[in-house]
């Protein structure tokens, strides 16, 4: 499993192998990341979508959770690992400081993935921008290119 | 589509029309002036008001108000309706993840020049102590458990003022007297369930706010009169909507028609338009569902309203009378005449209001002669209106929902500092409590069009006529 922390994360100055950026939209959320892997660049999303809204630098750890994600395609995998994100933030006030992703499997002609997340109390993290409530579908993205992965999706805030 | 370039024609006093090129089954609208027009490089909004034209059973056009702007799928500021009995579609993302998302007006029982900026800063101060928003902060209202959610899914605000969150009154100033029926909890995913039991009364975040405002200015003092409004009332406008519950609702049932899509052969230029027949197992279940949202977001705007009230009473000595609740999130089945006949269509608002002319009988008796009150807020700096539907919208009576965003938060945020629009704000006698300084900015005032020309051409467009300006006084932001 490949683990990226989601605190202090910042866009690189230059293109690295791997980060994650924003680019505009009127209304929404809307970021890319890229990676050398698949399963990387659903983690640069994830600390994308966290930094987006929440400061977790004095945040306090809870505990580490697992989950599986299923869909029928590797973009629906990224935007099911992000609703993942939001759901546990709603239900349980947990937000993810680290993550670990992977690997994707293949199953059935359907897509599966493990992910582990290490928790925090998102009472205890500072709000600094507007909190994600949903993954649209469009113009979503994760796909393999000459230079790694690269994903980009839009989240209604 | 995503590479046509959409050429837009002057279709009338402004109105522009898109042609309707394969795929596209009608033209598009769009009811604006060149300044309000969609102009930043890269905004799809107009590409998403054609993208719209090609949804199965769509009749007469798609329209874009003068506050449209870029969504996902559809444009926000968008209207569309399908033919039921001609194999019309529903679509979820013409409604929009935030079921219902509406806003609510209350009047106060006190005048602007009543108030010293020391009684606002007391009042301001309650609110930001007691309406919930931002990150984790759960809701107003504890229920027992999915089994009394489930009840007030089914009964909206009604349920709310049944179990003494509110007046009776203020159901006769609600669209459908606060409950749509139709709803089926059933339909409603675990998920959705667990998500919306701990945020009944909560205003959430980002472009959701409790503002106190003051009339402004009154255009038609003969309708103000009738909704309640009179020149320097003080108003409380909440924006707000139906919360994760009705984000989940439609996650579930966007990702079940999208993998559906094949069976009903129905092609899209984007993902997020997924939808099915209205008149199938698959749409009446959504709009069950999308019904149950719509009420819990009535009911949340009800206990927000309860909350405003008890700030008032404790802050000022003074009681809040609703001038009108409405959703701008909704797709209802509405009667309208096409070619002549009446039809029964499922009329998509994403982003607009539905707008009653006078006289129409699904208006509660004392607003019957002065039609449905449009509410119209525009941002924490500038204003927000109060319009009246007129007869003749063909845009199967809608009009505007807000302003309309320019700028993308990135950019809202290189504009303007949070501590320093607070600052500005407040220099203007606007008392501002924001949930968090980088969430303030990215809702700069300068991130909006101009709400008075929104208002002008909504109204020179014939979608509805305005009757009161309002100014804000305090802004407690999501």
């Amino acid at each position: 499993m490949r683990e990226a922390s989601l605190v202090d994360g910042h866009e690189p100055a230059g293109r690295s192998a791997s980060g994650h950026r924003s680019v505009p939209h009127t209304a929404d959320l809307r970021i890319e990341a890229w990676a050398p892997t698949a399963e990387g660049c659903i983690g640069e999303l994830v600390h994308a979508l966290v930094g987006s809204f929440a400061d977790l630098a004095d945040a306090r750890i809870v505990g580490e959770r697992g989950c599986t994600v299923l869909a029928a395609s590797d973009p629906d995998l990224l935007a099911g690992v992000l609703e993942e994100v939001v759901y546990r933030m709603d239900v349980d006030g947990e937000l993810p400081v680290a993550v670990a992703v992977g690997p994707i499997e293949g199953l059935d002609g359907a897509r599966r993935v493990t992910v582990r997340f290490r928790m925090a109390d998102a009472a205890t993290a500072a709000l600094v921008g507007a909190v994600p409530k949903a993954v649209s579908l469009h113009d979503l993205d994760l796909s393999a290119g000459p230079d790694g992965w690269t994903c980009r999706v839009t989240v209604d805030v | 589509m995503s590479e046509v370039e959409i050429a837009l024609v002057g279709a009338g006093r402004y109105r522009w029309r898109i042609e309707p090129r394969p795929p596209m089954r009608v033209p598009g609208v769009v009811f604006a002036n060149d300044a309000l027009l969609p102009q930043a490089a890269g905004d799809k909004a107009l590409e998403q008001v054609a993208n719209v034209a090609t949804l199965p059973g769509i009749v007469r056009a798609s329209y874009a108000m003068p506050d449209v702007h870029w969504g996902y799928g559809f444009p926000i500021g968008g209207v569309a309706a399908t033919d039921v009995e001609r194999g019309g579609v529903v679509s979820p993302g013409g409604v929009g993840f935030d079921i219902s998302c509406g806003v609510r007006l209350l009047a106060a029982g006190v005048s602007r020049d009543e108030l010293d900026p020391e009684r606002i800063g007391r009042l301001m101060d309650l609110l930001d102590r007691t309406v919930p928003r931002g990150l984790g902060r759960g809701g107003l209202w504890q229920l027992s458990g999915p089994e009394e959610l489930d009840e007030l899914l089914l009964g909206g605000a009604r349920y709310a003022v049944d179990h003494g969150h509110g007046v009776p009154r203020d159901l006769e100033r609600c669209e459908d007297r606060g409950v749509l029926a139709g709803a089926a909890p059933g339909e409603v995913s675990t998920r959705a369930v667990e998500r919306g039991l701990q945020q009944v009364g909560s205003l959430g975040s980002a472009n959701h706010f409790l503002e106190v405002q003051a009339v402004d200015r009154v255009h038609d003092a003969r309708t103000a009169a009738a909704f309640g409004l009179r020149p320097g009332q003080v108003c409380v406008m909440i924006h707000c909507g139906s919360r994760g519950l009705g984000h989940q609702i439609c996650t579930d049932h966007v990702r079940t028609m999208d993998r559906e899509l094949h069976r009903h052969g129905i092609e899209l230029p984007d993902r997020q338009l997924a939808c099915t027949p209205v008149d199938s197992p698959r749409g009446r279940a959504y709009l069950g569902a999308m019904t149950a949202a719509a009420n819990y977001g009535r009911a949340n705007r009800q206990l927000l309203s309860e909350a405003a009230r008890r700030a008032f009473a404790t802050a000022l000595g003074v009681g809040l009378e609703l001038v009108y609740d409405v959703s701008h999130n909704l797709a209802k089945l509405e009667t309208h005449e096409v070619d002549g006949e009446p039809r029964t269509l499922c009329v998509h608002r994403k982003g607009a209001t539905r707008a009653l002319p006078p006289g129409d009988p699904d208006l509660p008796a004392d607003l019957a002669e002065a039609g449905q009150p449009v509410l119209v807020p525009g941002t924490m700096g500038t204003a927000s209106y109060v319009m009246v539907g007129l007869p003749g919208n063909e845009a199967f009576r809608s009009a505007c929902h807000g302003a309309g965003r320019v700028l993308s938060r990135h950019q809202a945020l290189r504009t303007v500092r949070g501590e320093r629009l607070k600052g500005e704000l407040e220099a203007r006698g606007i008392a501002v409590r924001p949930a968090s300084w980088r969430a303030l900015a990215e809702e700069t005032p300068q991130a909006y069009k101009d709400v008075d020309a929104v208002a002008a051409v909504t109204e020179a467009a014939g979608l509805a006529r305005q009757v009161a300006r309002l100014v804000p006084l305090g802004v407690c932001k999501g």
